[in-house]
């Protein structure tokens, strides 16, 4: 699958120094967005900073956030922590039920037609309309927010794989019954790791799904260290910079986890032939 | 550049003479508790209103907001959508140490917060709430702080610090739906709804006195913006005249204060109390119009206690003199 020539892959010279362009790049344009938040709060004044607070107050709740040492402190770090295992756990569960789904959906017409369609309705529905149903049904607890995480996230995976099923050539299908695939090593050997790079892609947007509906969940559950908690706390306590420093690093660990997706789809679809590199 | 700074500064102007501009309405914002019993007794007997209309060419309107719990009002507050305020001494606090322009102007209740725990919880002492859920307004409130300080009494952790007791925010009114749902084990609650959870059976093991400094502590105060203040002279001596009325009634005719409250709990929840539920709660409430100053301080360190502030902020310079 990678019969590209070797003179249509750029060399690793030149491939660094994209990389490098592009770090600067980002480098530079985080510099002017913080200089002109500066501006704006600590210089201009134009805020109060009860209302919007300068980047050094943010940057202050985020190191005593972080890594402070008083007894108080740290708290986003647990935070941090709490949240990550439960999306993660989430996560999990989304894509392996994702991925059942999918298959069965991708091998079963009927199923296609009336629970495919369905899906992408309810894939339409906010995550954090389920939440009030999720505690009713489950109580004030983890499991509500597990249950909107979950929900969130399966429903793309489940979506790329049967989509990716049915988009795989039926030249494949043939050489696998040709070379004697029953349904089951059809499925498993030959549809499955031709949709790699589609369901790929659907892990990435379960992600960035899951992790939204983690936060707007645990936001409304409250009880164990979660970054929700954090936003909730920040906004109750007139705790703007602490609101804005849970928005970042929100912002930073959803960034992160995309851009490792991305890199592995990327890769696959390399591996796989489905991109020419520039 | 001048297209991004004009609409800037106009927000900014807005921002800072939102005070000045709305002189001629007062906006008021309280909550439908027992613990508010001043507002809602003066607003339903109209004390408020008649006060304000004494001022100047009589012209000046009140506007009454109602609030779930206290920390959303410091939202509205910091936003200049709000002029005064009743709010519990957690919320104003915290207001304050931010260095949002707060005034204290007057108390208005002492204790009046009970904490009640299902009957079938199997809780009977405050260790028990180990492993519990327990019901707060809000988070960072008034109640959250006291609760939190109970549970660093009894040498009990909350669940998001490393411990096994799970706070959640619940609104007052809701907890009574909670408990029949089993959602929640206990709660920490202002009155009346201790006395409503307590009339359906639930068992008050925290009463008013045992909470916090033998009830001697702050349950609500009056705030006001301080811009609001310096612009208004007349509005604020005029409201703060209204308020001392409302209290002395109520110690006066508490009856008749019941049933102010009363419709006006109707009005603002839907729900309307048995008049022996609120005798209860009204006996376990006290209704003044006097700020003390060393339990406000006390409870700015609780509020660093419970992790919501690093420092305890001078109080001092923000009463009203």
């Amino acid at each position: 699958m990678t019969a590209l020539s070797p003179d249509m892959q750029p060399t690793r010279a030149a491939r660094g120094q994209s990389h490098w362009q592009t770090l600067v790049t980002q480098l530079v344009g985080l510099i002017v967005i913080l200089g002109a938040w500066w501006l704006v709060t600590d210089v201009l004044k134009l805020y109060p900073p009860y209302v919007f607070p300068g980047p050094k107050a943010v940057w202050t709740e985020i190191s005593y956030g972080l890594w402070g040492t008083g007894p108080q402190d740290g708290k986003l770090l647990s935070a941090i922590g709490g949240s990550l295992r439960r999306v993660l756990t989430g996560y999990v569960i989304a894509v392996l039920l994702g991925v059942v789904v999918g298959l069965l959906m991708g091998a079963w017409r009927p199923l296609r037609t009336t629970l495919g369609a369905y899906l992408t309705g309810i894939q339409s529905v906010p995550s954090i309309a389920f939440v009030p149903f999720a505690i009713l049904f489950l109580g004030l607890n983890e499991r509500a927010v597990l249950f909107v995480v979950i929900l969130e996230g399966f429903i793309p995976v489940a979506l790329a794989v049967s989509g990716a099923l049915l988009n795989v050539p039926p030249a494949l299908r043939v050489a696998g019954r040709t070379l004697g695939a029953g349904s089951l090593g059809l499925m498993l050997r030959v549809l499955l790791p031709a949709s790699v790079p589609s369901i790929l892609t659907g892990l990435r947007t379960a992600w960035s799904f899951s992790w939204r509906a983690l936060v707007g969940g645990e936001l409304l559950i409250a009880g164990a260290a979660s970054l929700g908690e954090q936003l909730e706390i920040g906004r109750n306590t007139a705790n703007v910079a602490l609101v804005l420093a849970t928005i970042i690093i929100i912002g930073v660990i959803g960034g992160l986890f995309d851009s490792l997706l991305r890199a592995a789809e990327g890769r696959v679809r390399r591996d796989y032939g489905l991109e020419v590199p520039q | 550049m001048t297209r991004l700074i004009r609409p800037t500064l106009l927000t900014l102007t807005l921002l800072t003479t939102a005070a000045a501009q709305d002189a001629q309405t007062v906006r008021l914002g309280f909550f439908p508790n027992l613990t508010h019993a001043p507002a809602l007794v003066g607003l339903e007997r109209g004390t408020f209103q008649k006060a304000l209309s004494q001022v100047g060419s009589g012209k000046v309107k009140l506007d009454a907001k109602e609030f779930v719990s206290g920390t959303t009002l410091t939202e509205a507050f910091a936003a200049g959508q709000i002029d005064i305020a009743y709010v519990g001494p957690g919320p104003a606090i915290n207001a304050a140490g931010r260095g949002m322009p707060v005034q204290f102007l007057a108390g208005a209740s002492e204790a009046g917060a009970v904490l009640v725990v299902r009957k079938d919880s199997g809780i009977k002492s405050y260790k028990d709430l180990a492993g519990k859920i327990v019901a707060v307004p809000s988070l960072g409130n008034t109640q959250d702080i006291s609760l939190r300080h109970i549970l660093n009494e009894n040498s009990l952790k909350p669940r998001a610090d490393g411990g096994n007791v799970t706070i959640t925010p619940i609104a007052p009114a809701d907890v009574l739906a909670a408990f029949a749902a089993k959602r929640v084990d206990a709660t920490l609650v202002p009155e009346p709804w201790g006395a409503a959870l307590e009339a359906q059976g639930h068992k008050v093991i925290g009463s008013e006195k045992t909470v916090w400094r033998d009830g001697k502590y702050p349950t609500t105060v009056v705030i006001v913006n301080a811009k609001f203040a310096q612009a208004n002279p007349q509005i604020v001596t005029a409201f703060l005249k209204a308020h001392t009325d409302a209290v002395a009634f109520i110690n006066k005719s508490p009856v008749a204060a019941q049933t102010a409250v009363n419709n006006q709990l109707l009005k603002a929840t839907g729900t309307k109390l048995d008049p022996r539920v609120l005798q209860r709660a009204f006996a376990r409430t006290r209704f003044t119009t006097s700020l003390d100053l060393a339990a406000l301080t006390e409870y700015a360190k609780l509020n660093v206690e419970a992790g919501y502030a690093r420092s305890a902020p001078d109080l001092a310079p923000f009463i009203r003199k």
